[in-house]
Formats: structure tokens, sequence, C-alpha cells
């Protein structure tokens, strides 16, 4: 199963996309993607229900977080109630140690996302500060990264031992899917995304360049 | 190839591309017609002293190139809501290409919406965004 | 000031309000810079004359923000949302009104940012809703030196 790890909708502040038009376009391009999870900035998105759009689709989609630490941006996988209740999801100065754990505790996965981004994204840190226990994955190819971040994600990954995701950071509709992460089995729920993450059987893919 | 009418646009269907002038002497032009003339826009020295990487052209021109662009492909499109977010600067005498795509149709209002970029020589995107457009 | 304390404060008061007028040889000029092709917006003598539907970006108020505002930073042009209403002709006499319609703040590459949303309503002189611009505003924090 193959799904885009990484994606925004109006409910982002800097989103474009109706999650409507997500699925049309998975579906009327035919791109090789069974879902895509929404991982809205800095929220946990509880209000929307897409399970009607998705059986209308034959689409899996699932909802996550984007947060803000202080070695970048965070995708938080398998978030609950009481997850939300642990940290600030809303802040843009949290500690990723502070969320690593919570996750943790909370049966979730945090997965630094864009690593290679300048500031944002935690190779830089790691330079500086170096590396944070507690990280087991890291999203190595970006659908919105510039030059050679990719690049530097995988010889993060490489040099730590990271498991590697992909996800679009679709902002946009027409970016959906530019890169993805491909699982041995099926994924319907948050609960079962975030137990795939934590058995590390899944591969990142990219279609950069023919979305 | 132009569309005229609703029924013309396919779902999917590209926008016309096109490399905007981006000139020094262009933006310019626009600057003093928009009465936008801060140097930032207009002078590559006077932006670097602000610390920018050379003159920007303005936000409300990339918006305006991209609608340029909708109405080259529908000329008698109405641009009902066109919204752009600046992700990176857009450089003046820098070669930067317009591209859109259409990612709706709704045949009761006779609209579309269009996904809209604008990306540097090297594929980055600067300014990213959404129009719907009425269609005759 | 924090972000709440900066959305109490301000958000959704009137905080501008300031004439234009619609010029025709400023509404050639920018179709013309923009690449504008459409006849109704290159042609001064076409029936149907008007500006580019993003003319009315290019609006500002005498302030960008409330007087009392914190001085935080110099604002920076990060998107423009603008949903226009009727067709404006040359010669037009409009007045915008502008408020603080959100704040928010967010890191980037360069940092921690600061987004307010100023929104402007611009109407003609029979009170008629002509167009509405949303400008995002980004404060780059400077970094500790």
């Amino acid at each position: 199963m193959i799904l885009d790890l990484h994606s925004h909708s109006v409910r982002s502040d800097d989103g474009r996309a109706q999650v409507e038009n997500y699925c049309q376009w998975v579906r009327k391009r035919a791109l090789p993607i069974d879902g895509f999870v929404l991982t809205e900035h800095r929220q946990f998105d509880f209000e929307s229900d897409y399970a009607a759009l998705a059986r209308e689709h034959g689409l899996t989609i699932l909802k996550a977080s984007e947060v803000e630490t202080d070695y970048g941006h965070v995708l938080v996988f398998g978030v609950t109630p009481a997850l939300l209740s642990a940290f600030d999801f809303a802040s843009i100065r949290l500690p990723l140690v502070q969320v690593l754990e919570e996750a943790e505790r909370h049966g979730a996965v945090a997965v630094p996302c864009h690593p290679g981004r300048t500031r944002v994204g935690m190779c830089a840190h790691v330079v500086e500060r170096g590396p944070v226990a507690g990280v087991r994955i890291v999203e190595v190819y970006n659908g919105g990264s510039r030059g050679s971040e990719d690049d530097e994600a995988r010889a993060l990954a490489e040099r730590f031992g990271y498991h590697g995701t992909g996800g679009s950071d679709a902002h946009i509709v027409s970016h959906i899917g530019r890169c993805a992460t491909r699982f041995p089995a099926a994924v319907r729920s948050e609960a079962e995304l975030a137990e795939a993450l934590r058995a590390g059987e899944f591969e990142a893919v990219s279609w950069k360049s023919k979305s | 190839m132009t569309v005229q009418r609703f029924e013309d646009v396919e779902f999917g269907a590209e926008l016309p591309a096109f490399a905007p002038d981006t000139s020094l002497a262009n933006v310019r032009r626009f600057a003093r017609a928009a009465e936008m003339m801060a140097g930032r826009f207009i002078d590559h020295e006077q932006a670097r002293k602000e610390g920018l990487p050379g003159a920007l052209v303005p936000g409300v021109m990339s918006q305006g190139i991209l609608a340029a662009m909708i109405h080259r492909w529908a000329p008698g499109a109405e641009i009902v809501k066109i919204d752009t977010v600046f992700r990176a600067p857009v450089l003046v005498d820098a070669p930067h290409t317009v591209s859109g795509v259409v990612t709706d149709l709704d045949a009761e209002s006779r609209s579309a919406e269009i996904d809209l970029t604008i990306t540097n020589a090297a594929g980055e995107t600067r300014v990213l965004g959404t129009a719907r457009v009425r269609l005759p | 000031m924090e972000i709440e304390e900066l959305k109490q404060c301000f958000l959704n008061l009137d905080f501008d309000e300031r004439r234009f007028e619609v010029k025709q040889d400023a509404m050639l000029e920018f179709a013309a810079a923009c690449g504008e092709s459409a006849p109704r917006y290159t042609d001064a003598a076409h029936p149907e004359f008007q500006a580019p539907p993003t003319f009315c970006a290019r609006f500002h108020g005498r302030r960008m923000l409330p007087s009392d505002f914190p001085e935080i930073g110099i604002p920076l042009d990060a998107g423009k949302c603008v949903m226009p209403q009727r067709p404006v002709r040359a010669g037009a006499k409009l007045v915008g009104k502008s408020h603080l319609h959100d704040v928010y703040e967010k890191t980037g590459r360069t940092g921690r940012m600061i987004f307010l949303v100023s929104r402007m309503e611009l109407y003609d002189e029979s009170r008629t809703l002509v167009s509405i611009v949303d400008s995002r505003l980004v404060i780059r924090e400077r970094p500790a030196e």
C-alpha cells in the first residue's frame, strides 16, 4: 500500500487544497498512491470527517499533524486527544525531546520532516547540537524540497540508521503524490499507520519529476 | 490552446505556460503603475543593502502575471478569486516559468479551479496559489 | 507581545480608510507589465475596458497596520488574495477600509515568522463593494547575535 504521508489542506494556514479535490486529482490522474495523510500545521483536525470521501473515491485518507520544534518541523502520526493535551501543538518552540517522548507515551510516532531544509529541518541542528535520542524515522523524500535537501536527508538517515518516509508536502492539489511511502500491508487507520511506522517495514518513494 | 467556454475545459488541462517579463525595466514599469517605487523592487543595489539577494518582483506583480496567464488561456474567464502564497522571492532579471493546471470543474456555476505556480530556473516553487474562474 | 495578546488588542477593528482614484494610464501600464492580453484590460477603447482583476491589490492604506501596533519588524509581502466583486472602471473613485483579519506565527527557513492578514474592502461611490483584498504580511524575527 502506498500513502503520501505529508500533505496540507485549506485547514493549514498556507494550504490551498480542498480534500475532495485531492481525491479527484489522485483518481483522474491515476496517481500510483492508495491514499494520503493530511498533516496540518500546528494542529490536529478532529473536526473533519473524510470517511465518506474516502469511500466515494476508494482512497485511504488519514489525519496527522506537522508541529514545530527546536530541531525543525516534525510530523506526528497517531494523534489522540490525550496526546493533544500533552503538549501545545500550536507552539513553535516545542522541544523535540518532549514531542518524541510524549508521542511514544501515547502510542504515536514522531517523524522529523524535510530534515535537509534550512532551519526547519533537523540536519543543521544535528550539526550544531548533535542527534536526539528517540528519533527512529525521518522524512527522506519531500515533494517541496529544493536542491540537495533530500540528499542531505538521506545522508542523515544513513548516518544514524533512521528509517525513511516520503511525502509530497502538497499545499495545492496538483502537488499531491509527488513522494510517498510504500507499506507491505494495508493501512486503514491512524492507529494502523502508527503501528506500521513502528514496525519499520516501509520504503520511501519519489516521482517528483512525474507528477 | 485557448478555451472560450466552460465546455471547452478539461479536468487536468494545463494552461499554456509562459515566461513572464521579469526584467528590471518591466518591473520598474509595473512599479510606476502601481506606485510601488520602493528600492527593493527597482534597484538591485538598494535591495542588497536591505539584505536581499537582488531586486524583487513585487508580489502584486506576480499575482497579476498569474491572472494574465489565465486570460491568455481563457480570454472570457472571469476571476472570482485568486489566492497566492509568496513562498520565496521572485528575483528581477532571473528567468521564471508561470504555469497552471485545472484541478476542479463545477458545471453548476460554470467555474474551474486552477492551481497556479511560478517556478525559477532550478524548478523551485516561488509562488503558489489557486484561482477560481467563471467561464462563459 | 505574544500572539494571543495581539489578537485580543487588534483583530477585526478598522484602522484605516483611504480614497483612491482609478487612473486609465495606471490600469493600462499595470496590464501591460503583467503580460495581459485580453482587450478589455489592454484597450481603453474596448466597451468593457476595466482594470485587471488583481489591480486593486496595489492599493494600500496610509498604514499597513494599526497605528499602535507594536514595532516588531519590517513586514514583507507573504501573499495576496483578491476577490473581485465588480469591474473597476477608469475614473472610479474608491474607498478602501482596512482591518486586521488574522495573526499567527510559524517557523520557516529564515526562522520565526509572525504573519498578519490585513483585509481591505473597497467600495465605489455608490458604496457598492467592488473588491476584497487580503494581504498576508510576514515579519521575520531577527536571529540572535
